[in-house]
């Protein structure tokens, strides 16, 4: 009756002339437990139930969604869908035929039992006041999430797919001389709950205390065009920003991108190759298949400086006439997919990190940051460094804050000086925002020095 | 079955299941998108939303569920499970709903915040709308790589009923129609820009003339590059003079207060910023995005005084961190915020300005919430004595949020009276900028 009833939807989208169809449909069970001020004393719980029929025609999307999986409210939103096929519809359009079946999906079951999660808080917040008697407030949140989801298409390929991510933040405020300072640190993996073990919870807490203990002592520097060391991990951020959006192929089919007409051509030095996976089990990026029923676990975006692929999704893989990529994401069902990144991440290089830190004889170290943003057309960047220090004469001395780090990518990338040997792909950076839509990604990269960057 | 109805019936069910009080939310929403690109529709999206939330409250424990399966068959379950999580929560004696005296009552003027026509609109009027629009600029100039003009409206309706003492219903629509222009740049670049423009009704939407704003805006940015360091005068244009208010106001929210994390603890009634720092919120003017007659706990708005004269007036007090400060509840956020204006129009300020920096956008960054100190990425166009020197990115503008609105020297006439939020262009002094060596 399944198969049925998602062939009298695709045969619907189809109406109009469109050239493929497809549907998306999912069960998401959402669920937050936070502890502040000692009480774990809030919850919340979401469920998301609901389907999208996209239909393309050339480069064109005709998109409708429902919450409700009867046979009537799909047809209809398909029916909305096809009508960017541009031709008249069918006399005997296939669909509702008096049959009221609905798409059957497995529910998104809670992940894990409330009183161990609220067991995890309670530890967390134990553990930071036992760290440091500076920290005066601790707020600390475990989020669950169980999507279960359902996708077909015209061209026969079908997919169910349970997608679990969990995530855990621990906040910590501290006073030191009538001063306070906020703190904190995250995980977020696509793994059940039980990944947050007893050590995890440690590492995070320890993360947030020693991250806000030493804004006390962090100073401002002065700002100015400076040599920049990314440290290992967290500065995944700086490939994620300068150029991973730069590479996604819609912005390059319409020619907005700053890479657009560039494949083939050398960008960067030949000791730099970069590359977006998504085959990394239990990382943000992971997917088994994307969401447009494409299976492809790694592409290889530049290799030994040479621009070798854009990200794609279907639309844009036709345009360029290749394969698509594995990329075409979506955030659930209320969206239609885009090219979007899942693990972006550069590969090691040779040189030691020590060895790059000593070549600075006046920089900043970056060791983590927040709020990324990219200017798509003129290949502007920005992070906001949370943590790091000066480099003087090799060495790292004072920890510096409040510093936002701007360059333009594919000058940054030229600007590359050394890479190390240390890859190590990041798993506190979760969510990445485009055209409305968030997706989980995640980033990785070895130690690099990036001779000139602005700093202020 | 009427929508009050399932209101009823899920309370009924909620308290049946043990729950002292119930704050129920209703929220039904249909919403289209058309996106043109380059003369050609490249997507249509339509979309039919319907949700409930439930916030529970048993025995000083508060819970917050969320679904968009309504019909109440399995409502019942729903709601089972939804007060066992609720259950397992740690009373907390701050998590209480508003003082019933608070709620809005009903008997205010009407608002006309929702046009009820949108519905009847078809996708093929929206289509060409949008068409038009993006026509404006086709062939225009060799430069344009691309020009995405992108419709979009929803219209919401709202139904609140809370277990003790407020039931309510507020509806709103919006129309927006907006064109980004990419266009081919220098060395490389494609810069990228656009002009956008909002209302609440779709009769009449001022059509003409976006698309062009937007592709002259985009033309203006060729060449933009990073300039020397130094302290230069900060003219924050209007349409993103928001940004650099928006730390004031999340200073002033009690969850900051309650949490150690405002650089505006303990202010109320002190001097915190220049005489020109002058922000009322007044929800109550009809037809205007925003107007409320409550906020999303039920509690009657008013007209507030934010900042008088520079002197900060109230904090943004919920329920629960009205009890924990021990300060009176006002209301959780900001509905429709005036910005006092000036007589200067933005030109005015530009020739007043002297060697200055005018904000266009701004480019990541961020503010420490407990010292209120920034930096922000920023682009936009250098000036000396109003004249435009050269286009400008790639460079922060960095400070304490203190001393910036200190340094607050000009208030334009020029807030587009159609934003959720009346903010006009705004002048500080003295700003220092971190770009290159010189």
């Amino acid at each position: 009756m399944q198969e049925s009833l998602v062939g009298r939807v695709l045969d619907a989208a189809m109406g109009c002339g469109g050239s493929y169809a497809d549907i998306f449909a999912e069960d998401t069970l959402i669920h937050s437990l936070e502890l502040q001020d000692g009480k774990v004393s809030q919850t919340r719980q979401v469920c998301l139930h609901g389907a999208g029929v996209r239909v393309l025609k050339g480069g064109a999307t005709g998109y409708a969604y429902t919450m409700d999986l009867r046979r009537k409210a799909l047809i209809d939103a398909a029916r909305f869908a096809a009508t960017i096929g541009g031709k008249e519809p069918l006399s005997a359009m296939p669909g509702i035929d008096g049959v009221d079946d609905e798409l059957l999906l497995p529910c998104a079951q809670p992940a894990v039992s409330p009183g161990h999660v609220r067991e995890l808080l309670l530890q967390a917040d134990q553990m930071a006041h036992d760290m440091d008697a500076r920290v005066v407030r601790v707020k600390a949140a475990v989020a669950t999430n169980s999507r279960q989801l359902f996708f077909a298409n015209t061209e026969g390929v079908s997919y169910t797919d349970y997608r679990p991510f969990t995530s855990i933040v621990v906040r910590v405020v501290m006073d030191q001389d009538s001063q306070s300072q906020m703190g904190y640190s995250t995980r977020q993996m696509q793994l059940e709950p039980s990944f947050v073990t007893d050590e995890v919870i440690r590492q995070v807490v320890r993360e947030a205390v020693d991250r806000t203990s030493i804004l006390f002592e962090a100073v401002r520097p002065e700002g100015g065009e400076m040599p920049v060391v990314m440290a290992a991990g967290a500065s995944g951020i700086f490939i994620h920003e300068a150029i991973g959006h730069a590479f996604e192929a819609d912005f390059n089919r319409l020619g907005t991108s700053i890479f657009s007409g560039r494949l083939g051509e050398r960008i960067c030095g030949p000791d730099i190759s970069i590359v977006d996976d998504g085959s990394l089990a239990g990382d943000a990026g992971f997917l088994r298949w994307d969401d447009e029923g494409v299976c492809n676990p790694r592409t290889l975006l530049v290799d030994r400086g040479v621009l070798n692929s854009y990200m794609h999704d279907r639309i844009s893989a036709a345009y360029y006439g290749v394969s698509p990529t594995g990329n075409g994401r979506r955030e659930s069902f209320r969206f239609p997919p885009q090219p979007r990144m899942r693990c972006t991440y550069m590969l090691a290089g040779e040189v030691p990190p020590a060895d790059i830190i000593r070549s600075v004889k006046k920089g900043i170290y970056a060791q983590t940051f927040t709020n990324g943003q990219v200017q798509i057309g003129a290949g502007d960047f920005t992070f906001y460094m949370k943590q790091g220090y000066l480099i003087e004469d090799g060495k790292l001395t004072r920890p510096v804050r409040d510093v936002n780090i701007i360059g333009n990518g594919p000058q940054a990338l030229g600007d590359i000086g050394l890479v190390g040997n240390d890859l190590k792909i990041d798993h506190s950076a979760g969510m990445c925002g485009k055209g409305g839509q968030s997706v989980l990604v995640s980033q990785g990269l070895p130690t690099v020095l990036v001779n000139r960057l602005v700093v202020g | 079955m009427m929508e009050e109805d399932i209101l009823h019936e899920v309370m009924r069910m909620a308290q049946a299941e043990g729950c002292n009080d119930v704050k129920i939310v209703l929220s039904e929403k249909t919403a289209d998108d058309i996106t043109v690109l380059s003369g050609k529709v490249d997507k249509m999206q339509h979309a039919t939303i319907r949700s409930l939330s439930l916030n529970l409250f048993i025995d000083g424990r508060d819970g917050y569920f969320y679904t968009n399966r309504v019909s109440l068959q399995g409502m019942r379950d729903f709601i089972r499970k939804a007060v066992e999580a609720t259950r397992m929560l740690e009373s907390d004696i701050a998590q209480t709903l508003p003082d019933p005296a608070r709620y809005y009552r009903g008997g205010g003027v009407d608002l006309r915040t929702a046009d009820p026509l949108l519905p009847a609109v078809t996708p093929q009027e929206k289509t060409r709308l949008a068409l038009a629009c993006n026509q404006e600029i086709a062939g225009k100039h060799p430069a344009l790589i691309s020009a995405d003009t992108r419709y979009s409206d929803h219209y919401s309706r709202l139904w609140y009923l809370v277990s003790n003492g407020f039931e309510g219903f507020e509806q709103n629509s919006s129309v927006s129609l907006t064109t980004i222009c990419t266009v081919d740049g220098v060395g490389g670049q494609h810069p990228m820009d656009g002009w956008g423009e909002s209302r609440i009704c779709f009769a009449g939407f001022p059509w003409e003339g976006i698309s062009r704003k937007g592709l002259d805006r985009t033309l203006r940015k060729i060449g933009q590059h990073p300039i020397a360091s130094g302290h230069y005068q900060l003219l924050v244009e209007s349409p993103v003079a928001d940004h650099l208010l928006q730390p004031m106001l999340a200073a002033l929210s009690g969850q900051a207060l309650q949490q150690q994390m405002s650089f505006l603890a303990n202010c109320q009634g002190q001097q915190v910023g220049s005489p020109l720092l002058d922000l009322v919120d007044d929800p109550l003017i009809p037809g205007t995005r925003g107007a409320s007659y409550f906020d999303y706990d039920g509690v009657a708005l008013e007209r507030r005084s934010i900042f008088s004269k520079g002197r900060l007036c109230t904090y943004f007090i919920d329920t629960p961190n009205s009890h924990r400060l021990g300060m009176p509840a006002t209301t959780q956020c900001a509905h429709h915020l005036i910005f006092t204006p000036g007589t200067d129009t933005l030109d005015d300020l530009l020739c007043k300005a002297g060697d200055a920096i005018l904000v266009t956008d701004f480019n990541g960054g961020n503010c420490d919430p407990s010292t209120g100190n920034f930096s922000y990425g920023i682009e936009g166009f250098h000036y000396k004595d109003g004249i435009c020197v050269e286009p400008v990115s790639g460079i922060n503008v960095t400070g304490n949020m203190l001393h910036l609105w200190r340094h607050l020297v000009g208030v334009a006439n020029d807030a587009d009276p159609w934003n959720v939020d009346l903010i006009p262009s705004l002048l500080f002094e003295d700003i220092s900028f971190g770009g290159t060596a010189g």
